[in-house]
C-alpha cells in the first residue's frame, strides 16, 4: 500500500490536508501527539461529516500506547495502573530493560517513555502488527517529528504492516520528543537530510512539495523565518505585514496590556499576569491574528547579532513554532523590559 | 452479526474450583439435580454480561467464592501471595470489535471477551497481611477488587456493555424487582435511545397536563400554597410504570404459569432486534404439560438467539435437542456433554421413548433392572437386605429395557452414578454378564446376576430362593403349566401377588443380595 511522509511548514494546512483525506469507506486511524491538534482534528472531522464516524479512530499518541497496543497483549499480565508522565527517577539508572521495574513506577503506573521498549523486548510488535491491519485500512500521523527514541522503532515496525499510511509533519516544530531514552535514536533529529532519508528506507515516499506554503504566515513573516532562522517556509499571500522589534517603554507597556494580541514566552509564561503562552506549547493553534514574542535574554542576545540561526536546534524549533503562530503582524519585546510584572 | 458466547472459564466460582465449558450457538441445555451447578452457571453467564458491581456486590464475595478453595487457604500458612483469585471469563465469536479482543485473559488467547476478575487490591496488601496474620480464620473478603474488563483490558459496566442479554428467572415469577428488570429489558432492546427520551418526555408532559387540566379545579379549592400534582420523580418515571398487556390484560395480573410463557414468548419473538442472550431458568415451572408443550415449541424454533436453559424436567430435555445437553451432577464438579458419549448411545437417549434419563443422571446411586417384575420385587428385596425403605435412601430403582444397560453405564461411567445393574444371565454367564459388559465396569458401576446358568431368569431365582411361598401362592388350580412356568409366563402379575401376600416372608436370592449390599455402602 501506498506510504507517504508530507514535509508541512507551520500554517500550510496539515489539519485540512488529513481532513480532506478521510472518507466514511475505509477504517481509518489518525495518531496525532499533542491535546492541541487532537481537539483541532476532532472539531474538524465532526465539521466534515456532521458527527464523529465510526469508522475513524482519533487517538493522541500515548492513550493510543497503552489502550491500543498494550493493554491488550500485555494489560494481564503486568496489571498496570494506567501511565505516568514523570520520567524514571535517577535511582533507576541502575535497572536493568529487561527488569519490570524499568518500565513501572513504584505506584504501578507505565513510565510513558518506556512503553514501546517494553513492546519490543516482550516482542508483542507483530501482534500490534496484526491488530492495527485487522481494524485499519489506513493510517494517519500528524506530528511525525516528536517520534523519538523507541517509539520511531515502533513507528518503523508498524511501517512494515500493509496499511495505506500518510505521515505529515515539520521536521523544525520537532520540540519535544515521545520519549527521549538513552541512545536509541539520539541523532534523528540532528539533519533534516538524514532524517528524511529513514522514512525513504523505509518505503515511504517523500513529498516536500505538497505543503510547504503556509496560508497562516504572510511573506513577511516567512521571509524573516527563512533569513533570521534559516528554515525554509514560503507564503501563500500576498499581503503585507508588521515583523518588529519594539523598543520603548510605552509601546511594550500598551502590548504587555492588549489582550487581542498574544504573548509568547520561551517558558513560565504563567509568572506574567497577561494574555500568555509558552513557545513551545501553542504548536497546533492556529488562533492568533498577531503574536508577540518576549525574547529571553540569551535569545535577544543572537536576535541582536543576527544570529538566530546559531540557537540550539530545541530553542530554534520552538522560537519557530512562536513566530510562526501569527495570521498577521509579528512583534519582538526584550524579558527584561517587562520584569518588573513578573510575579513569584 | 451474531454474538455468542462460545466459551465459559471459572476460577473458584462457587462449586467449582476449575472449570472451561464451551457452548454451542443456539441452545444449552443444562441438566442437573440441585446443587448441581445449572443455576451458578447462568448466575455466572448474567453477572459477566451485566458488568454490574452491585450485583457481584448482592451476591457477595463470600457466597461467590469456592468454600473449599477459602478453607484450603485458611488451612494453609495463609501467605499473602497465595490468595486465591476468582475470575468468570467469556469467550466470544469475532465480532470485529477492538475494544473486545485481545489477550487480556487467562488463557492468554487472543481473542473476543469478557472477564469478571476478584482479586486481592495490591493497594491494600499491608492491611492484608495484617489480617493473615491474625491467629482466628478471617479472610479478607472486603479487601478485594471486582473489576469486568474486555479481553482488550478495557473496563465495562452496566452503562458500557457489549452484549445485550436478558434472565429469565420463572422461580422468581413473583418478584417485583424481577418483573421489573424483565420490563424494562425489554422495552429498552425494543427501542431506540432518542424515541427513549421521548417517550419519556413525553410521559412528562402529559402527567404535567393532567395537573394543569384535570387537577386545577380541586387545587383552586385548596387554602394556601399548597396544590396537588403528579409525581414525576425518579421512582414515577416512565420505565417504573410500564407494564406489558396480552389482548387487555396486564402481566401482573396472570397467573403464575401464564405469566412465565409470556415472559418467555415474549424474549423469544424474532423482532427482538437487539437481544443476543437468553438465560431461562427451569421454563418449567408454573407450566401445565399443554403450556410447556407450546414453549417447547417456541424455543425449538427460535433460532436467532443463543439460549441458556436450566431444567430437571424430562420433556424439556429429551424433547429439545439432547445433544445440546450439558449434564451435571452435584457429586462432581465436571460435566457431560451428550456428544461426549459414543454416537449411538447419544441417538438411542435422543429417540428412546420416554426415557429415564434425566432420573439416571439426577441420581446419586441407582439400581437398573430389566423389567417391571424386578421393579415391583426389588423393593421389598431391599428391604430385607437392609432394614431401610428404600425411599429413604438416596437410591434410585430405575427399569429399563436390558438392551440398553450398556448406554446407561455409559453415562454412569461418564458423571460417577454408582450403577448396580441386576439382570439375567439367559443361560451363559460367561457371555451373557461377564463378557457383555466387560467394558464397562468400574469402581462405579458393576453387573450383578445368577453365576448358575440354570438359573436364567429372575423369576427362576425368586423361585428358587422363595419355592414355598410361590407354591403356596401359586400352585392351586395350575394343570398344564408348573409354578415356575407359571411365573415367568406372568412375571409382572406374579410378581405383584408376591408383593401383596407374601412381603413379609420374601427372601432375596444371593446376587440380588450382593448388588443391594453393594450399592447401600
Amino acid at each position: 500500500m501506498d506510504k507517504s511522509i508530507i514535509s508541512a511548514v507551520a500554517g500550510s494546512g496539515k489539519t485540512t490536508h488529513i481532513i480532506k483525506n478521510l472518507d466514511l469507506e475505509k477504517n481509518y486511524l489518525v495518531i496525532t501527539y499533542t491535546i492541541n491538534n487532537y481537539r483541532n482534528l476532532k472539531h474538524e472531522i465532526a465539521k466534515k461529516f456532521d458527527h464523529l464516524p465510526e469508522n475513524i479512530d482519533l487517538y493522541t499518541y500515548f492513550p493510543f500506547l497503552y489502550a491500543f497496543c498494550f493493554n491488550p497483549f500485555l494489560g494481564y499480565k503486568i496489571k498496570p495502573r494506567g501511565i505516568t508522565y514523570d520520567y524514571p527517577p535517577p535511582s533507576k539508572r541502575y535497572t536493568k530493560a529487561n527488569q519490570i521495574e524499568y518500565y513501572v513506577s513504584k505506584n504501578r503506573r507505565l513510565y510513558h517513555n518506556r512503553i514501546a521498549r517494553l513492546l519490543e523486548e516482550l516482542d508483542v510488535l507483530e501482534d500490534i502488527n496484526r491488530r492495527i491491519e485487522k481494524y485499519y485500512d489506513a493510517l494517519y500521523i500528524d506530528e511525525i517529528q516528536d517520534f523519538a527514541g523507541h517509539d520511531f522503532n515502533l513507528l518503523k515496525s508498524i511501517l512494515t504492516t500493509d496499511l495505506e499510511v500518510k505521515l505529515v509533519g515539520d521536521f523544525y516544530q520537532h520540540t519535544f520528543d515521545t520519549s527521549r531514552d538513552g541512545n536509541t535514536n539520539k541523532n534523528l533529529h540532528q539533519d533534516y537530510g538524514e532524517y528524511l532519508k529513514e522514512f525513504e528506507a523505509l518505503g515511504v515516499e517523500v513529498n516536500e512539495d505538497e505543503l510547504e506554503k503556509s496560508w497562516r504566515c504572510s511573506p513577511t513573516v516567512c521571509g524573516f523565518i527563512n533569513n533570521q532562522l534559516g528554515i525554509q517556509i514560503e507564503s501563500h499571500k500576498q499581503d503585507s505585514t508588521l515583523v518588529e522589534y519594539i523598543e520603548t517603554a510605552e509601546e511594550i507597556e500598551d502590548l504587555y496590556q492588549d489582550d487581542q494580541i498574544v504573548k509568547l514566552f520561551y517558558q513560565e509564561h504563567y509568572k506574567y499576569d497577561c494574555y500568555s503562552r509558552n513557545w513551545g506549547d501553542c504548536k497546533g493553534e492556529n488562533q492568533y491574528e498577531n503574536v508577540c514574542v518576549v525574547l529571553n535574554q540569551k535569545t535577544e542576545r543572537f536576535y541582536k547579532k543576527g544570529k538566530l540561526e546559531k540557537l540550539s536546534p530545541v530553542t530554534k524549533n520552538k522560537l519557530y513554532v512562536a513566530c510562526s503562530r501569527s495570521h498577521n503582524d509579528l512583534y519582538f519585546i526584550s524579558e527584561e523590559k517587562i520584569k518588573h510584572h513578573k510575579r513569584g | 452479526m451474531d454474538k455468542i458466547i462460545k466459551r465459559i472459564k471459572l476460577q473458584n466460582f462457587k462449586r467449582f474450583p476449575n472449570l472451561s465449558l464451551d457452548f454451542n450457538e443456539t441452545l444449552n441445555l443444562f441438566i442437573g439435580d440441585n446443587e448441581s451447578g445449572k443455576s451458578t452457571l447462568v448466575s455466572a453467564i448474567d453477572l459477566v454480561l451485566s458488568g454490574s458491581r452491585s450485583k457481584v456486590e448482592r451476591y457477595g464475595l463470600e457466597s461467590l467464592f469456592n468454600k473449599n478453595t477459602i478453607n484450603e487457604f485458611l488451612e494453609s500458612e495463609k501467605e499473602y501471595a497465595d490468595l486465591p483469585i476468582l475470575f468468570v471469563e467469556l469467550y466470544l465469536n469475532d465480532q470485529n470489535n477492538k475494544d473486545l479482543e485481545g489477550k487480556y485473559n487467562s488463557s492468554d488467547l487472543n481473542t473476543h471477551g469478557l472477564q469478571l476478575l476478584c482479586e486481592p487490591r495490591e493497594d491494600l496488601s499491608s492491611e492484608i497481611a495484617e489480617i493473615l496474620d491474625q491467629e482466628v480464620d478471617n479472610f479478607p473478603f472486603e479487601f478485594y477488587s471486582i473489576t469486568f474488563k474486555t479481553f482488550a483490558g478495557k473496563s465495562y459496566s452496566g452503562y458500557r456493555k457489549y452484549m445485550q442479554h436478558l434472565l429469565i428467572d420463572n422461580s422468581l415469577i413473583s418478584s417485583d424487582y424481577a418483573k421489573r428488570q424483565y420490563i424494562k429489558t425489554i422495552y429498552s432492546t425494543n427501542t431506540e435511545d432518542a424515541e427513549k427520551n421521548k417517550h419519556e418526555n413525553e410521559y412528562r408532559n402529559y402527567k404535567d397536563k393532567f395537573r394543569r387540566e384535570e387537577l386545577s379545579e380541586l387545587n383552586t379549592r385548596i387554602q394556601g400554597d399548597y396544590s396537588f400534582a403528579v409525581d414525576t420523580g425518579p421512582k414515577s418515571n416512565l420505565e417504573n410504570d410500564l407494564t406489558i398487556k396480552e389482548g387487555e390484560i396486564a402481566l401482573d395480573n396472570k397467573g403464575k404459569g401464564k405469566q412465565c410463557f409470556i415472559k418467555t414468548d415474549f424474549a423469544l419473538q424474532k423482532n427482538e432486534g437487539d437481544l443476543d442472550t437468553i438465560l431461562l431458568e427451569e421454563p418449567e415451572n408454573h407450566l401445565s404439560h399443554t403450556n410447556m408443550k407450546k414453549l417447547i415449541q417456541k424455543i425449538h424454533d427460535s433460532e436467532t438467539k443463543q439460549l441458556f436453559i436450566t431444567t430437571h424436567n424430562s420433556l424439556i430435555s429429551s424433547r429439545l435437542d439432547l445433544r445440546r445437553a450439558i449434564l451435571l451432577n452435584s457429586l462432581s464438579t465436571d460435566y457431560v456433554l451428550l456428544d461426549d458419549l459414543s454416537e449411538d448411545t447419544a441417538r438411542f437417549f435422543m429417540k428412546a421413548p420416554n426415557n429415564n434419563l434425566l432420573e439416571f443422571i439426577l441420581s446419586k446411586k441407582v439400581l437398573l433392572v430389566e423389567g417391571d417384575a424386578e421393579f415391583i420385587l426389588l423393593k421389598a428385596f431391599f428391604e430385607e437386605v437392609t432394614s431401610t425403605d428404600i425411599e429413604e435412601t438416596d437410591i434410585h430403582i430405575i427399569s429399563v429395557g436390558g438392551t440398553s444397560f450398556k448406554r446407561y453405564l455409559e453415562i454412569s461411567n461418564l458423571l460417577g452414578v454408582k450403577t448396580a445393574v441386576i439382570t439375567d444371565n439367559d443361560g451363559n454367564y460367561q457371555v451373557n454378564c461377564e463378557e457383555r459388559y466387560a467394558d464397562y465396569l468400574s469402581e462405579n458401576a458393576k453387573v450383578f446376576a445368577d453365576q448358575d446358568n440354570s438359573v436364567s431368569t429372575f423369576e427362576k431365582a425368586v423361585y428358587k430362593e422363595n419355592e414355598s411361598l410361590c407354591d403356596d401362592l401359586f400352585a392351586e388350580g395350575r394343570r398344564t403349566l408348573s409354578v415356575q412356568e407359571y411365573m415367568l409366563a406372568n412375571k409382572t402379575e406374579s410378581a405383584f401377588e408376591i408383593l401383596d401376600n407374601k412381603r413379609d416372608e420374601l427372601s432375596t436370592p444371593q446376587y440380588i443380595e450382593e448388588a443391594i449390599e453393594w450399592i447401600n455402602q
